[in-house]
């Protein structure tokens, strides 16, 4: 089982959160919010570790990104 | 410096942090600000697995794991790719920022001038409301009855 911490500096927790429930059907990812940091604390239950939990990993940056950028142009316009 | 398949010293050629299957850059946000750093790793999250952590203040580790098997070179050189976009995404940036206002400013213009124009209505109004009774210049009189005026006059 492994521990992933996600610095809220660089992560938004909703995006961290969202990626949790995308991979709900590949890994039990319990999430827990300590101060400045998210702590993801995954479980593996179908297909390749490293895979799955890099790919978990990827999607909470996308998901911080996209979410970044749309609140960015919510406050230009 | 990092430990290759043989359990051997490998060293990155460009001063990366080599790992067996990643490599890592320390990004300092004051000279590439975060969005800069966004946009980089927006572009490689699907060649690679892109994670990012805090050393410390202001600055930002941006490992780069491979998807499948990679000799430390093709680490080296993805984390080079890295490295430019990086300067790329922060070269658009700064003349994003430095043209923001210039941009702004057209976009003003253009909406007022779209505003502005008349629509075929007004046109039409403004035709109909003209004054067409006077006709200084005789362009209603027939070309006979001027022609018949001058002859008799000649005569």
């Amino acid at each position: 089982m492994g521990r992933i911490t996600f610095d809220r500096s660089l992560y938004s927790a909703e995006a961290v959160e969202a990626a949790a429930a995308a991979y709900a059907g590949f890994a039990d990812i319990a999430l827990e919010r300590s101060g400045d940091v998210v702590v993801a604390v995954v479980g593996v239950t179908g297909g390749d570790e490293r895979t799955i939990e890099n790919s978990f990993c990827n999607l909470a940056l996308q998901e911080t990104i996209v979410r970044t950028r749309r609140a960015a142009s919510e406050d230009d316009s | 410096m990092a430990l290759g398949d043989k359990d051997e010293p490998v060293e990155s050629r460009l001063g990366f942090t080599l790992g067996r299957d990643h490599v890592s850059l320390d990004v300092d946000e004051t000279v590439y600000p975060l969005e800069a750093v966004y946009g980089g790793c927006y572009l490689f999250v699907d060649r690679c697995f892109v994670f990012l952590f805090r050393p410390r203040e202001r600055i930002v580790t941006v490992r780069l794991t491979s998807r499948g098997p990679a000799t430390p070179a093709e680490l080296d050189a993805l984390a080079g790719e890295f490295a430019n976009e990086l300067l790329s995404q922060v070269t658009r940036l700064r003349l994003s920022q430095a043209t923001a206002r210039i941009r702004e400013y057209y976009t003003a213009a253009a909406l007022r001038a779209a505003a502005s124009a008349p629509s075929v209505d007004d046109l039409l109004a403004e035709l109909d409301s003209e004054e067409l009774g006077d006709d200084p210049l005789e362009i209603l009189v027939p070309w006979e009855e001027k022609s018949g005026e001058k002859d008799t006059e000649s005569k």
